[in-house]
This record gives structure tokens, C-alpha cells and sequence, in this order.
């Protein structure tokens, strides 16, 4: 039942081959983007969670609610 | 320089979005501990439509994925996207219509699905009216972020803001392919593709609520959380960006590996299983830099109650994307699929990686909220001892149970039979196992019950910071900064390219998967002789997908000799044109009933629904005494027949006029059989049961041959 319908849904290999390139074409494409970035913007981008303001507000800046 | 300028970050929405966390994760668990026990308790059904399994279960998966999840999301988006980008939320209106709107669609659900008021569709059963609710307010959401994210103060966009934006995109994608259905009453509608095209929309919503609703924003906070308790950057960046473009890519492909063996085209199949296996190396990349982000800092571990569940949770994250791609390989589906080793798989999911992690997040966020230290650590530390120990007492009862059933299932006599012949007693066997399963979803829940408890004191014992004061250097423009510089530099700084890119990524599986699915519409086979369901049967077929019979019974028989020695001729892709929605299922607890009509007489179904256990000794089935007492209702089947017809069921013009008298016709001569087996009940072709046997009496029978007449 399979091979009838794979000879009747037209020629739909290129699909899964294209599919296959494709994911291989952006995986290889970023590593090699990623690997290439100079040290110290990732390590400005790593360190953004651990930078969440500017400079630390004091208690009193803070607005609590009654 | 550019002027630093002072600011408030919201706090309220968080906060929110936290207490929902909390509040609906002891519903959602508490509906699962109930469900769990009624499968070894069948009494505690009550005999109650309402709080059945088929209707519960549902309310259970929706309850723990969008609610108790959902919020978790929420939460740690609403207060994670403020600060990586130092700004505050762009609309507090929109903040407060997205809580609000979310919490009641909750609601809606909580009183829908009970009523049985059910698409049937895995994870979407809500109806069409909470499905256009749940669009709008998750358009709300996309542009209360975007516009966050335009008038952000830092230039680039941390990786967890990419993971916000993926999910954003891919989930109102998923949102809208699934729920694409003709409604025929104020919650009743058909879905527009019918049987294996709709199998195929619905799994590849359905695997991807799992990557795009449970992974990819849990990731985001992953890489914002961790790196926060654990105080030190994460591990690698630079595979935190590989991570994120493989993963996007790759998971939108994987959804066939929940039809594999069905009458799905193998060349789909193949598809999903070749992706679902590639997944581990972006999946395993991501835990790695989790976990290694604490290197140096496992002394901490040992003491810090939100490191430890988020370790655990890591680990859970590469467990199941371990077994992920294990179970897409065909040859171990084959055990595994329809069993309970799937329920396990997806719980260590559910309990180790989302639970934990909302948990770690929780304990680490609440008492920064309310500027105090948590109330007790020891308790935060018997949660965590309570709750891993609920994982084990869970999950490792039902990879046991999978296989022994499914073994059993596959098991032949020297002679060449099939040793365990009665379904029933592949389920008996199992019971212990269930059992152990309710103790370790007890332990995961009164950990739970701690945490809110915990939090409670912490919150009381603390003050509120609704709006946190920052300042920020305002955003310079960086107009013509990116020449020479890589692209993805130039992406980070901006969200709409970066949407358009992943939009881009995840439309790529999904259109390559869909595409021949439209094409293969007319590849089906047709099959000569099945027809469209009779009115009356139609009726019966959506009795059964408002009691959730599908929670526990497929109807597909996979080509196995076990399968059709078991059960019949082998499923075929030509039988499900007419099936709207399709009712494969993904679970037996009850045996497959594709090729149940005509199996038994119809006063066997008569009692069986009536008392299961009188037919079936020892049948965890729960009883459905309603149909038998609830008259039956064809006054909608008219506007059912037209809906049918224009989206492709071939019934003539105007059947819709003559529908309720041929229904009631057919209930006649069911009511007529099951009185000469001595049924007797007034009004008996009036009520539901009758549309209940019709249904089943019919399945699986278009291609069966009739028995010849003899001389």
C-alpha cells in the first residue's frame, strides 16, 4: 500500500533529501558564524542575566505596596 | 554616552502570573492523582458522567500543560523580559487582559471538558469559541512582548528573548493549523481535514505543544533562571545560539513519530523518525550547558534548594530527550507505542523538567518579590526529597508496566496463539504497577502542597515590591554599526528580523511535512465500500468522543500479526475519510475497537455500559449508567449533515431533511434486538445507548466481509 502511494503522490523524495540539506546547510552555517564571534561580545551577552540593572537601586527607590 | 534614564519594572503581573502558577499546579496534579485512582478504583467514577475518566483525563493533561505550565511561562517571561531588556512592560492593559483572559479561558476549560464539550483533539480539546478566546489573548500577549521589545533599552537580545519569540510565533502557528474547523452549534464544530490528514495536523500540533509549549519557553527560562541562582553566565553562548537554531529547526519535523506503524505514508513516518532521532544532539547540547554552567558551583548544589530542583530538572530534560528519540525508533515504538511506558516518558517530562523547573524558579523569584528570604529552606529541601521520590514512584512503575503489557500483547503459545487472548488480563497484571503509580503522584503532590505553603509564610513575611526602581543607559541608535560585523550580531539587535528568521525555520518542517498531506488527499485509497456514517451512527460517534473513549481505546490495528490476530484485518488509511475528527487514539488501557462492530450482539454492549464489570470481571472500564437513563437528542443532526457534507461527505442534498427519521428508524431495530435479548426498558430506541451501539456495531465493518447465507 505504501510503494502505491508513494508512486502516486508524485515525485516527493527531493523532500526529504532537501529537508536533510537544508537542516545540514544552517547547522554547519551557524556553528561556523558562532565559532568565528570575537570573545568579548559573548561574554557581554552571557553575563546579561547576572546584569539585570544599570546600577543596583536602593531600598528606598524601590515602591512597596501597602 | 547616552542619558541614564530611571524606571520601573512590573512586579504585579509576575506576581500574578505566580500565585495562578501555584493554584492551578495543585489542581491539575490533584485531577491527575484522581484519574490515577479511579484506573485502579473504576467505583470512583460514581457513576457520574461528569467526573469519569474520559472526560477527566483531559481536564488533567489541559490543566497541568496550559494552566499550571502556562502560568509557570508567564511568570518567568514577564519578569525575565523586563530586565534583559530594561524596560518595562509595554502595556499594563495588555499585562491584565492577558492574566485575566488566560484564567478564564482556564475556567472555560474546567467547565467544558467535564460537560464533555470536547474536540477530542490531544491537548486542543477545547471548543471553537475558548479557541478563538485563547487567539486573542495570545495575540495580547505577542504584542504586549514585541512592544516591550521596541522600546527596550539594551541593544542586544539575550538568548532566552530568542526563545521567547520561537515559541510565540510556532505556538500560534500550531495554534490555528490544528483548530482549523467548521462549528455546527455554540460548542460543536468538525475539524476541515478528516481521518489520516487530520491524524497527521493534529500530531504535529501535538508534538510540538510539547517542544514549543513545554520546552523551548522553559528553555528561555532555563537560560535566564540558572544562570541567576547559580550566579555565574552560562556555560557556553556560543552553543546556547547552535542550540537554539538546531532545536527550532528540528522539532517542528518530529510529530510523525506518534503514527508510526498506522496507515500514515511510511515516507511520513520515515520523516519523523529520521528528525526525532537527530533532536538528541541539540537536545543533549542544551542540557549539557545547563548542567555545566555549574561547574565549580556544586558545593552550592548541595545546600541551595533551587539549585537542586534545577538540576534535576535538567537532568530530567536529558532524560526524556534521550528517550524521545529512543522511542521514535520503529522497531521500539513498536513495544512501546499504545502502552504505558509513553505515560512514563512524558511524565519525567511533565514532573522532572517542567515541575522542577517551575519550582527552582519559584522559590528563587518569590522571596525577591516580596524583598525577604524564603520562610524555610528545610522545607524547600523535603519538597525536593518528596517530589524526586514522587518522580521515581511514578515513572518507574509504568516503564515496567509498558513493557510487561506490551510483551504480553505480542505473546504466543507454542501452537500458535495468542497466550493472553483476553485483553483483561494484560490489564490485571498490570494493576500493582498502577497502584505504586498513585503513591508516587501522592508524594509529588503533598510536596507541592509544601511549596505553596512555604511561599505562603515567605509572602507573608515579606513586602511586596510592585514596581522595582532601575535605570538604564536609553538605547543608541546603532544605525550602520553592523557593517563588517557577523549577521547573527546584526539579528540579536533585532526582534522582527529575528521573528522573521524563526518563523522561517519552523515553517520549513511544517509546510515539507503538510504539503503532500493536502497533495496526498486524493492518494488515499479509496475504498469502495465505505460509506459516510448513517445519522444515527454519526450521533453515537460523537457520544463517544464527548466521554473520551479515546483516552483509553485506539482504533487503529498496526500490521502485526499480534494485532490482527488479536483484533483483525489490519487498519487501512482509505477506512478514515469519512472520520471527523479522526479517533486513532494514543493509549490502551481498554483493548482497540476498530474492528469491534458486529463482534458482539448488541445487548453484550447494552450491558457493558451499563456495568462493565458484570460482563468483564475484574474490568477497570468505568460504568455509563447516563446513556441508558438520558434520552437521546437528533435535533441537531440535520445542521451535523449539512456541516459534514460541505466539507466533503458525499451525503445527497437534502438527507439533512429525512436524518432525524432515518436515525430513529435504526434505533427502532436496535431497540427491537435488544428487547429479543430480553432488555427490556420503555422508550429504549429514545435513548443514548441505542446511538452507542450503532456506532460501535458499525466500526471496523466497511471492510470486513458479510457472511454468506447458507443453503
Amino acid at each position: 500500500m505504501f510503494k502505491y502511494i508513494l508512486e502516486n503522490a508524485g515525485n516527493i523524495n527531493w523532500m526529504a533529501i532537501a529537508a536533510l540539506i537544508t537542516f545540514f546547510t544552517i547547522f554547519i552555517l551557524s556553528a561556523a558564524v558562532v565559532l568565528r564571534k570575537d570573545k568579548a561580545f559573548i561574554r557581554k551577552m552571557s553575563m546579561m542575566p547576572l546584569e539585570d540593572s544599570f546600577s543596583q537601586p536602593t531600598e528606598t527607590e524601590n515602591r512597596h505596596e501597602a | 554616552m547616552a542619558q541614564v534614564e530611571k524606571f520601573h519594572y512590573d512586579n504585579a503581573i509576575v506576581r500574578n502570573f505566580a500565585y495562578a502558577t501555584m493554584i492551578w499546579g495543585l489542581v491539575g496534579m490533584l485531577v491527575g492523582l484522581i484519574i490515577a485512582l479511579q484506573l485502579i478504583f473504576p467505583q470512583l467514577n460514581l457513576g457520574i458522567a461528569e467526573v469519569s475518566y474520559g472526560r477527566l483525563r483531559p481536564l488533567h493533561t489541559n490543566a497541568v500543560i496550559f494552566a499550571f505550565v502556562g502560568n509557570g511561562i508567564f511568570t518567568g517571561v514577564y519578569y525575565s523580559l523586563q530586565r534583559l531588556l530594561k524596560a518595562r512592560m509595554f502595556s499594563k492593559v495588555l499585562s491584565n487582559f492577558h492574566f485575566w483572559g488566560w484564567q478564564a479561558i482556564i475556567v472555560s476549560a474546567a467547565v467544558t471538558l467535564p460537560l464533555g464539550l470536547t474536540s477530542s483533539h490531544e491537548y486542543a480539546e477545547l471548543e471553537w469559541p475558548i479557541d478563538i478566546a485563547i487567539a486573542l489573548v495570545w495575540i495580547a500577549f505577542g504584542i504586549n512582548m514585541f512592544g516591550t521589545l521596541i522600546k527596550r533599552r539594551e541593544n542586544h537580545l539575550y538568548v532566552a528573548i530568542w526563545f521567547y519569540i520561537a515559541t510565540w510565533v510556532t505556538v500560534t502557528v500550531l495554534h490555528v493549523g490544528n483548530n482549523l474547523e467548521l462549528p455546527v452549534s455554540a460548542f460543536k464544530s468538525y475539524p476541515v481535514f478528516a481521518g489520516v490528514q487530520d491524524a497527521l495536523i493534529q500530531w504535529w500540533y501535538g508534538h510540538n505543544a510539547v517542544a514549543f509549549f513545554l520546552t523551548t519557553p522553559y528553555l528561555g527560562l532555563m537560560y535566564y533562571f540558572l544562570p541567576k541562582a547559580a550566579n555565574r553566565p552560562v556555560y557556553s553562548y556560543k552553543l546556547s545560539i547552535i542550540h537554539f537554531w538546531a532545536l527550532i529547526f528540528i522539532y517542528i519535523w518530529a510529530g510523525p513519530h506518534h503514527l508510526l506503524y498506522t496507515s500514515l505514508p511510511d515516507w511520513a513516518q520515515s520523516l519523523g523518525t529520521v528528525f526525532s532521532v537527530m533532536l538528541i544532539a541539540p537536545s543533549w547540547g542544551g542540557m549539557l550547558n545547563g548542567l555545566l554552567t555549574l561547574r565549580g558551583a556544586w558545593d552550592r548544589v548541595r545546600q541551595d534548594p533551587v539549585l537542586k530542583f534545577m538540576v534535576v530538572a535538567v537532568t530530567a530534560y536529558g532524560m526524556s530527550t534521550f528517550e524521545g528519540p529512543m522511542l521514535s525508533v520503529k522497531s521500539v515504538n513498536a513495544i512501546s507505542h499504545f502502552t504505558d511506558w509513553t505515560i512514563g516518558h512524558v511524565h519525567i517530562g511533565a514532573l522532572g523538567w517542567n515541575g522542577f523547573l517551575t519550582f527552582g524558579m519559584l522559590y528563587w523569584l518569590i522571596p525577591r518579590l516580596f524583598n525577604t528570604k524564603l520562610h524555610s529552606e528545610k522545607l524547600a529541601n523535603t519538597h525536593f526529597w518528596i517530589g524526586t521520590m514522587g518522580i521515581l514512584f511514578y515513572a518507574i512503575p509504568l516503564y515496567w508496566a509498558g513493557w510487561t503489557q506490551s510483551l504480553m500483547w505480542k505473546e504466543f503459545t507454542p501452537d500458535g496463539f495468542l497466550k493472553y487472548g483476553n485483553f483483561l488480563e494484560t490489564v490485571t497484571q498490570i494493576l500493582p504497577m498502577y497502584a505504586m503509580r498513585v503513591v508516587g503522584g501522592t508524594l509529588y503532590l503533598v510536596g507541592n502542597i509544601i511549596m505553596v505553603y512555604n511561599l505562603v509564610k515567605t509572602v507573608r513575611s515579606g513586602s511586596f515590591i510592585s514596581d522595582e526602581a532601575a535605570e538604564a543607559p536609553a538605547l543608541v541608535s546603532t544605525h550602520g554599526v553592523h557593517k563588517g560585523e557577523y549577521w547573527h550580531r546584526w539579528v540579536e539587535r533585532r526582534p522582527v528580523q529575528m521573528l522573521l528568521l524563526a518563523t522561517i525555520a519552523i515553517l520549513i518542517g511544517g509546510i515539507i511535512e503538510i504539503f503532500p498531506m493536502v497533495m496526498i488527499e486524493s492518494n488515499v485509497p479509496r475504498i469502495e465500500s465505505v460509506k459516510p456514517y448513517t445519522p444515527l451512527e454519526l450521533a453515537g460517534r460523537d457520544m463517544y468522543i464527548r466521554e473520551g473513549c479515546l483516552g483509553c481505546h485506539s482504533q487503529m490495528v498496526r500490521p502485526f500479526r499480534s494485532e490482527t490476530e488479536r483484533y483483525g484485518e489490519y487498519s487501512k488509511s482509505g477506512e478514515y475519510i469519512y472520520d471527523r475528527p479522526f479517533l486513532w487514539g494514543s493509549k490502551r488501557t481498554g483493548p482497540d475497537l476498530q474492528r469491534v462492530g458486529g463482534k458482539y450482539p448488541d445487548s453484550w454492549h447494552f450491558n457493558h455500559m451499563l456495568e462493565p464489570q458484570s460482563i468483564s470481571p475484574g474490568s477497570i472500564m468505568p460504568p455509563y449508567p447516563w446513556m441508558i437513563r438520558d434520552e437521546l437528542s437528533l435535533d441537531i443532526l440535520p445542521k451535523k449533515i449539512k456541516a459534514l457534507r460541505t466539507l466533503g461527505t458525499p451525503y445527497p442534498e437534502g438527507y439533512e431533511q429525512i436524518a432525524i427519521a432515518d436515525a430513529q428508524k435504526q434505533a427502532e431495530q436496535i431497540a427491537a434486538r435488544l428487547k429479543k435479548d430480553g432488555i427490556e426498558l420503555e422508550g429504549l430506541e429514545k435513548k443514548e445507548i441505542v446511538a452507542m451501539i450503532a456506532y460501535l456495531q458499525r466500526l471496523g465493518t466497511d471492510i470486513k466481509p458479510k457472511a454468506q447465507a447458507t443453503n
